[in-house]
């Protein structure tokens, strides 16, 4: 890393425990955000952790840690030097203790309420018990409280001494407000008696709302548990063990024994256990858990295998290159991980509503009660009567109210939507990625390696009418020419001829000449080979080809004549041919009601032919690469939102431009810091798919977040009895908690649709 | 209307004023005082 003297920012990712609600949530955040030193900070929820970034010479993970920590929740400093594989086993792990731990408290509450609620029925004749049952009732429900509600009361209070509210607030408040009203009905049942009152006695209730909500976090976890199992899918995908070639043995050794520049063998059906090299042999590699792509790959000596990847065919032996945390799967772990926590821009709605909306609660069932005391007073009963049916509507009106849906919508979307995107070989580094994708208006492609597939290839041989050499023997001279520049279209010839078996001749003498093409002797020939210009220059008319050198050069190909022994002998095109699947994803992308645009460094007629060619509508040519940039703002200045397709490595300043970077190209491209999204398979469907999911999920988040919003407008009036007087609906406390525990999970069950998204 | 009745509303008008103060105003001075110091 080099460092950066200015403004030096380090980031560190803080497990936070506790947090149950989106106020929770944005009580770190603020928290976070008002430390000083802090220049950024995200709390994600279902991640339960907080990521942040930092000045450390203002401030340090230390303190960070105690600022989460005096907002009454629990943080602890990062562990250092975890892989990202450990680091998600450990969530794991402790994920399954809490669901195993809440699942137990759940059970054992709702048993202990149908007790609480039977009890009383069963043993209604006898007189003793009758008059002991209330005692017996309050211990119950002291001890449920005590034990399976206890997180519900520290949360709360934890949150009221720093003047914010939360959900638990609004359970806290609810049950401890039927408790305390139960408790004094137990030992002064006298004074409700004398005012002409049944002491009702609302323990049941109390330990029913606690097992409902209990409940309702059962399924919550669940849910979460299953958003991420994508991640977990990929964490499971590490190889155990490796083998290695010592000498003349092969070993077998854990995975994190391997080091850089071991030889591995890996046979057929086997798991290729690190990224590497291939040294000998071939296979089909079957890359599908990475990229998505169905199809094995075929590799041979000199290609890149990935880790985690499955070897289908041959055996081959291949050099290990990137291991541990560097490999191309800790860092798909890492990247979907730090996606995953991260907060799409929508969320901010939900959290300003949630932190406004408890206190707003708490005054809305002050005041249910109050108008429910004076109508009912009014009718003519009871100030005592008034008081206790008032009370169960204010507390149903505290309990329905919970704005746990609103914390769930857009995290649980955001992470299933990035699981989902990866099960495709498409990686989304987060929320507000996600976001931004599904309002882009315009893709701007860029052509060479994106619509195309950035290899040159021989496309066509042309011999001179009258010359006495046949095409193999035209393509055996020139390739041999050919075989010492570096030039891409060099590259192109030889590889042509090779493919023809096309023994090469050696070369007396070569010479380069920029920006023309090149000179030698080969054999007994003398050969010149390059664009018209060059011919000009030896004065070597190219009018015998011209009918069909103006053909292909028509339909984008690059045309290089060949002159031996100062005679025009033909001419080979070259062209960079379309990918199979680019026109379908083009013709897609525009059913989508996107704007196609193509940039290309190549001539304007090449780039028309290719454009044509590949059904784009809008073709800027001959741009450099610093003018891809230029062309992005431009279009960004017109209003368009713009997604930039490109390899990635050529085009980071384009990609960084653009609204929406989308870097092709596999495992290099992950470590591309200039893109939001990236395409582990060199194909544009990928680019309509993740345009496709981004909508999807926005219109899950939209749908989520109106639903929770509707439960709660709806639910508590109907709680506070407006219903009352014209139909005689009421809830009690109990049925609100029910109802209360059915948005969420309605709302996480939404989300997880998104997993079984089509695509394509 | 009788005086139990205006009791229970004044009560009411005053818990509400009191949650309003506590969850806004007083911690908007909480976060402020934070803040500077």
């Amino acid at each position: 890393m080099i460092d950066t003297p200015i403004a030096a920012r380090e980031s560190i990712r803080i497990p936070v425990t506790g947090m149950t609600c989106a106020a929770c949530q944005a009580r770190v955040q603020s928290a976070l955000a008002r430390e000083p030193g802090v220049s950024n900070a995200s709390v994600n929820l279902m991640m339960e952790s907080a990521a942040v970034t930092f000045d450390p010479a203002v401030t340090n993970a230390d303190r960070i840690v105690a600022a989460v920590r005096a907002t009454g929740y629990g943080a602890e400093l990062p562990a250092t030097d975890t892989s990202p594989f450990l680091e998600q086993e450990a969530r794991d792990r402790s994920q399954r203790t809490e669901l195993r731990v809440m699942t137990s408290k759940a059970i054992m509450s709702f048993a202990i309420g149908a007790l609480a609620m039977l009890v009383p029925m069963l043993t209604m004749r006898s007189a003793a018990f009758t008059s002991a049952l209330p005692y017996l009732l309050l211990v119950l429900t002291a001890s449920v409280m005590a034990w399976a509600g206890r997180h519900f009361y520290v949360n709360a209070w934890n949150a009221l001494k720093h003047h914010s509210a939360d959900m638990d607030t609004l359970i806290a408040a609810g049950t401890g407000a039927a408790f305390l009203y139960s408790v004094v009905a137990t030992f002064a049942p006298g004074f409700f008696v004398s005012h002409g009152v049944a002491p009702n006695l609302y323990y049941e209730a109390v330990i029913i709302i606690i097992a409902l909500v209990l409940t309702g976090n059962v399924f919550e976890a669940r849910a979460k548990r299953s958003t991420s199992t994508a991640l977990r899918s990929l964490v499971e995908l590490q190889p155990v063990s490796a083998r290695v070639v010592r000498g003349e043995q092969e070993v077998d050794v854990p995975v994190a024994s391997v080091i850089p520049g071991d030889v591995l063998l890996v046979r057929a059906g086997e798991r290729i256990p690190v990224d590497g090299e291939i040294v000998s042999g071939a296979s089909a590699i079957d890359e599908s858990m990475l990229t998505g792509e169905s199809m094995p790959v075929e590799k041979g000596a000199g290609d890149r295998v990935i880790g985690a990847t499955i070897n289908r065919t041959g055996a081959f032996r291949y050099r290990a290159t990137t291991l541990g945390a560097d490999s191309t799967l800790a860092r798909i772990v890492r990247l979907m991980r730090d996606a995953q926590s991260s907060r799409a821009p929508i969320q901010a709605l939900a959290d300003r509503v949630s932190e406004i909306f408890v206190p707003v609660v708490i005054s809305l069932s002050i005041a249910t009660f109050a108008i429910w005391f004076v109508a009912i007073h009014l009718s003519g009963a009871l100030p005592a009567t008034a008081a206790v049916r008032a009370f169960a509507a204010a507390v149903a009106v505290l309990i329905i109210a919970c704005p746990c849906a609103m914390g769930l919508a857009v995290p649980t979307a955001v992470m299933v939507a990035t699981g989902r995107g990866a099960e495709y070989g498409i990686l989304i580094k987060g929320g507000e990625a996600l976001q931004r994708t599904g309002d882009l208006t315009t893709v701007v492609l860029d052509k060479t390696g994106t619509i195309t597939e950035g290899v040159p290839t021989v496309t066509d041989v042309i011999v001179s009418p009258g010359s006495a050499r046949d095409a193999d023997e035209l393509l055996r001279l020139v390739a041999s020419l050919e075989s010492e520049s570096a030039h891409p279209l060099a590259a192109a010839i030889v590889k042509h001829a090779e493919a023809r078996g096309l023994v090469r001749e050696s070369i007396q003498s070569s010479e380069l000449i920029v920006g023309r093409g090149v000179t030698g002797v080969v054999g007994t020939s003398a050969l010149a080979v390059g664009n018209a210009a060059l011919m000009a220059d030896w004065s070597v008319s190219t009018a015998p080809l011209a009918v069909q050198a103006g053909a292909l050069a028509g339909n984008g190909k690059t045309v290089v004549y060949v002159t031996i022994d100062g005679a025009l002998a033909g001419a080979l095109a070259i062209a960079d041919p379309i990918r199979a699947t680019s026109r379908d994803a083009i013709a897609r992308l525009r059913t989508m009601g996107l704007a196609v645009v193509m940039l290309t460094g190549d001539d304007e007629r090449t780039a028309q032919a290719i454009a044509r060619d590949a059904g784009v509508e809008r073709v800027v040519a001959g741009v450099r690469p610093e003018g891809k940039v230029a062309e992005i703002a431009r279009l960004q200045r017109e209003g368009a939102v713009v997604a930039m397709v490109g390899d990635g490595i050529n085009d980071a300043p384009a990609l960084a431009q653009a609204d929406i970077g989308m870097a092709m190209g596999g495992g290099a491209a992950i470590a591309t810091e200039a893109a939001e999204i990236v395409l582990m398979r060199s194909d544009l469907t990928a680019v309509t798919q993740a345009i496709a999911l981004s909508r999807r999920t926005m219109r899950t988040m939209k749908q989520n977040l109106f639903w929770a919003f509707i439960y709660n407008v709806i639910g508590i009036p109907i709680a506070a009895g407006v219903l009352y007087p014209a139909f005689g609906v009421l809830l009690t406390p109990v049925i609100a908690s029910a109802a209360m525990a059915f948005s969420s999970v309605s709302v996480v069950a939404n989300s997880l649709r998104l997993k079984r998204a089509r695509l394509s | 209307m009788t005086l139990v009745d205006w009791v229970v509303i004044a009560g009411a008008a005053a818990a509400i004023g009191v949650v309003n103060w506590y969850f806004f105003i007083a911690s908007r001075g909480h976060a402020k005082m934070r803040h500077e110091h």
